[in-house]
């Protein structure tokens, strides 16, 4: 069993080392086989009937005693979207709780928020990815995707030849380098300040009669309260709160405004990731992105758009079938009378037996076994006391929760903490469909037979909902759950209704909306319109606030986190293949070297970074390509170097979106801080 | 609580912005003699320089503030607590918050009114809207221009008309441009740049009259009698703030309206901000400190909060010249403290200079003229504590880059592929296995099929060795490794 690459249009036949190898994660030795169930002293393999007859007693008792939202669900953007429709309905129909939210909210949820708002629909890209390779400019803000998704890098291949590739990131990154030679240009920002820096792309597209005034007439409202808002961020000032130079920020203005197709060009873009997303103004900094689009003349142009760098395998997908607090199947409002009634109807349920809204992941997360909060969780496809942020909180209120019941491959370090822990299907074991990150439904196909004991998620909802007495049908197999799905989804936003496994088996490339058999699905969005009440996108004024942990004088660096090239995710299973867990076994302090010279490092030695929340040990990396005032930490790793001990769990108010992306630590040698414990622990002693 | 505004203009309108933010029921409203919707009077040399439409300066209406648009205040009654407005209108206040701005200088010379406190045709100052678009009405029918001045205004006007293809003189009064700004041999190397631009700086030029031909600016003379020849006068002598409401009320007035650090004048109940205001650190000028005055004066009358000292000296400039980069915050080597560090890098001949102050292990000022990145990189820094090395020069000083060398020449340990992990030596290793095209090492190492961009990096890889290690030599290929080493 191996993994080889297809000449497929998005990697265009390239792998990088976690396609590779991901083959190996099939065979991991620790994988999880039987159920676990906690005992005293550590963990006893039970029987699947002695697990499901057990946790379905417990969760019935504490919905006896404590009504139904005592038990609660946290999904991920990893499950295919059969499991993520099916999850979404096992909570609202077998659990009976409101209390469902995923680690999607720490992904995609300001992105989505901000091109719902907007744009009156979230597909993270609304054009096919091989249309960035005709553009002339390519805007890239907080997305380091030659090291997340290399091949995706080939897209880029002309942009860089003309010129045109802007990278915004704090750090010379691997995709900032992409710009170098003349390729583009990369602009270094202070951490936090990426809504000030769109800002300022507005004032100049705005101000110097750069945008594409019959687009904004014909296409978008509120542009005159933008234009008024962006009147206070003239690129001097962006300069002062930035970093960023006002020349190379007009430079790029018109970089982008010359490759737009209202100045002849052939065609500019505006790419979020997570670096400008994860902030407490993250879906008001994707609303500027959008703005910025907008304002060029870019969405449902043909030559260009706004899109979001979706990150998990079925980070699109799993957003828009119901595993989502305020969310029904098709990309629906849980709140929405209608989607109730059509959904209802699918599960042969009455609107009524659906629970309204529940809360984001990390309101959800700090209830967890407090007075009147949830008392029993279950956790599909998430590592989260590594990947939430203020993760030793999160713990806390794991340890907190009466019953915990984790599904998953291996035993991640949540599964560790679980009453339950119970042995789930993987990519290759399974059947279903993703959704790619240009909105494009993926099947995935079995090839390997899963080892005994392991069970599909389909099925174990279908057993404790049987055993939950819960109404509805609970197919367990992917097809069929697939048709349900389609059927729920028809008429929603993501609307499926259109295509079926036997359908995509004809390898036919189907993009969402695709709404009956013979339509051919939609690869770009919004050339007629935009799926708002009044066809007309919209354009939302900013106010900038900055980071909500700033640096101050006691915690004086700024900590920026992400990814390596080797790892997803909370490393969860990266770290369990061999050779990426040798290429990058743990995880760094990347820090440039005047701050180096400052806390007197000699070489790569041990350094402690800690927060307001939190503190953690790694090796120090000395680079000139993070600012002096920065350091840089990946978050795959969970121990000592659990980086996720110190991010701040402030939210986006709109989005729920935390802050992952910025906060104020301080950091020293490991020697010196601990020269300085020991007197004082002589002196208690 | 009724608080009144006189005043519109940016640090008003801020005032009003903030109060109702901080509360969306206060009662407030702001008098403004222009007729204009609030706008942006920092970007009036961009629309001057024509970088910056007319329509794009307009500022956000805070939703809920009471205006008054296009009347003048022209009393105040301490007493009654009464603002009398030009119309005869008269509005009450419970506390009143003078922000009536500033106005530009005129320079008292001959030939330059034209009767009723107007400006002879073709000269003008850059204080309003309306300036602004009589400035640039009139670079349209000119071919020289002059300004009075060599402020940040003047400069950036000058800048902005000469990117319109005028011919453009300034007149600096001392010997170079910025010179309130900048130190002397900072100063040198702006104007030094500004000539290179096409501007023509006068140094030390005393203005003695202006003269007028058919009505209009013809040129002007200088103290040495010499003339300067234009078609289009700017005056961007500075500005004097306006304080005649608040010595006609009786209220304590120096330089500006005298205010404590609470932003409070001689009354309790009438506070100023902005450039008419006079704190203990002095007046102001620039819109960053007012608008932190507004900022803390709508905290202290909103929230009853105390107000932190807003410091006006040191205030950050950033000049919006086409052409010109300046940018100085903070303290500077003549305002520096006997224990300060001073590191300069006067580099005039390539028009820069670089300069960081620090004090107590933290950068207290910089400036930086012709180095953008570096303004940009050291601006972050400022007034932060922690942050600094031990050695201010490593700030400065760039870290030369990684060196990526042919392929014969970059070590083996060096990775070619990133997206795959593959080393120089694992590409060797592969030839030495019997791989002997590039299809073999690719299919070996995976090399190049990730992201693809380390293509002619291997290419060059396996093309070397095909020199000098021909697949026919294989069983030779101890030889070639001790060749490499010795290299």
């Amino acid at each position: 069993m191996a993994a080889e690459p297809r000449d497929f249009p998005t990697n265009r036949g390239g792998m990088c080392q976690k396609g590779w190898t991901s083959a190996d994660l099939l065979r991991t030795p620790d994988r999880l086989a039987r159920p676990l169930r906690r005992t005293s002293e550590g963990f006893e393999e039970v029987s699947w009937d002695e697990a499901l007859d057990d946790v379905a007693a417990r969760v019935l008792a504490l919905r006896a005693e404590h009504g139904p939202d005592a038990a609660a669900v946290f999904g991920g953007g990893g499950l295919t979207n059969e499991k993520a429709y099916q999850l979404g309905k096992f909570a609202r129909l077998a659990l009976r709780t409101r209390l469902v939210d995923y680690n999607g909210r720490f992904c995609m949820s300001a992105a989505a928020a901000a091109a719902n708002r907007s744009l009156g629909i979230d597909r993270g890209l609304p054009f096919p990815l091989t249309d960035l390779q005709d553009a002339d400019a390519v805007l890239l803000l907080g997305s380091n995707l030659a090291d997340t998704m290399p091949p995706a890098v080939q897209h880029l291949a002309a942009v860089r030849e003309r010129g045109g590739l802007a990278v915004v990131d704090p750090r010379r990154s691997a995709t900032a380098r992409l710009a170098d030679d003349r390729a583009g240009i990369h602009l270094s920002l202070r951490p936090g300040t990426d809504l000030a820096l769109l800002q300022g792309l507005l004032h100049v597209v705005l101000g110097e009669g750069l945008a594409d005034v019959a687009y904004l007439r014909d296409r978008v409202e509120g542009v005159e309260e933008v234009r008024r808002s962006v009147a206070q961020w003239w690129p001097e000032r962006v300069a002062s709160v930035t970093g960023v130079p006002a020349g190379d920020l007009r430079r790029v203005a018109h970089l982008l405004a010359d490759a737009s197709p209202h100045r002849g060009g052939r065609g500019a873009f505006v790419l979020t990731g997570r670096g400008a997303e994860q902030h407490v103004d993250g879906s008001q900094t994707v609303g500027a992105a959008i703005a910025l689009a907008l304002a060029l003349g870019l969405p449902g142009s043909r030559r260009g758009g706004y899109g979001a760098i979706t990150g998990q395998g079925n980070g699109q997908g799993g957003r828009e079938h119901g595993q989502k607090a305020d969310q029904l199947p098709g990309y629906r409002s849980i709140e929405d009378d209608e989607a109730r009634a059509h959904v209802a109807e699918v599960w042969g349920v009455t609107p009524d037996d659906i629970p309204r809204s529940g809360v984001p992941a990390v309101q959800l997360l700090s209830s967890l076994g407090v007075d009147g909060g949830p008392r029993a969780l279950f956790v599909h496809g998430s590592n989260l006391v590594v990947s939430a942020p203020r993760a030793s909180a999160v713990r806390e209120r794991l340890q907190a929760l009466d019953l915990l019941v984790v599904c998953d491959v291996v035993p991640s370090e949540t599964a560790l903490l679980a009453d339950y822990v119970l042995p789930v299907t993987q990519w290759a074991e399974e059947d279903g469909t993703m959704t790619s990150l240009e909105g494009r439904v993926l099947r995935r196909r079995r090839a390997v037979t899963p080892p005994p004991g392991v069970r599909d998620e389909l099925w174990v909802w279908a057993e404790l909902a049987r055993r939950l007495d819960a109404p509805g049908t609970w197919s367990t197999d992917a097809s069929e759950v697939f048709d349900e799905l389609a059927r729920a989804s028809a008429g929603g936003r993501a609307d499926y209704s259109g295509l079926s496994h036997a359908r995509l088996d004809t390898g036919e490339a189907l993009y969402w909306p695709c709404p009956s058999a013979d339509h051919p699905g939609t690869p770009r969005l919004f050339t007629d319109g935009f799926p708002t009440a009044d066809g007309r996108a919209r354009m939302v004024p900013a106010t900038v606030t900055g980071p909500d942990d700033d640096v101050r004088p006691d915690a004086p660096v700024h900590l920026v986190t992400g990814r390596l090239l080797q790892h997803y995710q909370s490393g969860a299973q990266t770290r369990r293949v061999t050779q990426l867990r040798d290429a990058a076994p743990q995880a760094h302090v990347e820090m440039h070297p005047s701050l180096a010279a400052r806390i007197g490092l000699d070489g790569a030695e041990p350094v402690r970074v800690t927060s307001a929340r939190g503190s953690m040990v790694a090796t120090a990396r000395v680079s000139p390509d993070v600012p002096p005032e920065v350091v840089f930490v990946p978050f795959h790793f969970a121990g000592a170097d659990l980086v996720n001990a110190l991010t701040n769990d402030a939210t986006d108010p709109v989005s729920g979106m935390p802050e992952f992306k910025v906060c104020a630590v301080t950091v020293e040698r490991v020697d010196v801080a601990e020269s300085m414990l020991h007197p004082s622990q002589e002196a208690v002693s | 609580m009724r608080i009144v505004v006189v005043g519109g203009g940016m640090v008003g309108h801020r005032f009003a912005q903030e109060a109702v933010r901080l509360d969306p029921g206060a009662d407030v409203v702001v008098v403004g003699e222009e007729p204009y919707e609030p706008y942006n009077r920092v970007l009036l040399s961009e629309v001057v320089a024509g970088r910056s439409d007319l329509s794009a300066v307009v500022l956000p209406e805070a939703p809920g503030v009471g205006r008054r648009r296009g009347v003048r205040a022209v009393g105040v009654d301490l007493a009654a607590r009464h603002l009398e407005l030009d119309d005869g209108a008269r509005v009450t206040w419970d506390h009143l918050v003078l922000a009536t701005g500033a106005r530009a200088r005129v320079l008292p010379l001959p030939g330059l009114e034209a009767g009723d406190g107007r400006l002879v045709i073709g000269a003008h100052v850059l204080r309003t809207i309306d300036d602004a678009r009589g400035v640039v009405a009139g670079a349209v029918n000119a071919t020289r221009a002059c300004v009075v001045g060599a402020g940040a205004i003047g400069v950036e006007v000058a800048c902005g008309l000469r990117g319109r293809g005028l011919e453009v003189t300034v007149l600096a009064s001392r010997d170079g441009v910025l010179d309130r700004d900048l130190d002397p041999r900072v100063s040198a190397v702006a104007t030094r740049s500004l000539a290179d631009l096409g501007v023509h700086v006068v140094p030390r030029a005393g203005v003695r009259a202006v003269e007028v031909s058919h009505g209009h600016v013809d040129a002007v003379v200088l103290e040495d009698g010499s003339h300067v020849p234009t078609d289009l006068l700017v005056l961007a002598t500075g500005s004097v703030p306006r304080t005649e409401l608040a010595v006609d009320a009786g209220l304590a007035v120096g330089k500006g309206v005298v205010v404590d650090e609470d932003l409070r004048t001689s009354h309790p109940d009438v506070s100023a901000i902005g450039d008419c205001a006079e704190t203990p650190d002095g007046v102001s000028g620039l819109v960053a400190p007012g608008w932190a005055q507004a900022a803390a004066l709508a905290e202290r009358l909103l929230r009853d909060r105390p107000v932190a000292p807003v410091p006006v000296q040191g205030a950050a400039l950033r000049l919006k010249a086409v052409g010109l980069d300046v940018v100085t915050a903070g303290v500077r080597a003549s305002t520096s403290g006997p224990d300060d560090r001073v590191v300069s890098i006067d580099d005039g001949g390539a028009r820069r200079f670089v300069e960081l102050v620090v004090r107590g292990g933290t950068l207290v000022g910089t400036t930086c003229v012709g180095a953008p990145e570096l303004a940009g990189r050291l601006s972050m820094l400022l007034d932060r504590p922690g942050i600094m090395p031990p050695d201010p020069l490593q700030l400065l000083v760039g870290v030369p880059d990684e060196q990526v060398g042919s392929p014969t020449a970059m070590p083996p340990s060096t990775t070619v592929c990133r997206c795959n992990g593959v080393t120089k030596a694992a590409v060797l290793g592969a030839w030495d296995a019997g791989c002997c095209t590039l299809e073999d090492v690719v299919e070996t190492t995976r090399a190049t099929t990730g992201c693809g961009g380390c293509r002619s990096l291997v290419c060059g890889l396996v093309e070397w060795l095909q020199q000098v290690d021909p697949p026919s030599s294989h069983e030779a290929s101890q030889e070639r490794e001790r060749g490499v080493a010795a290299r």
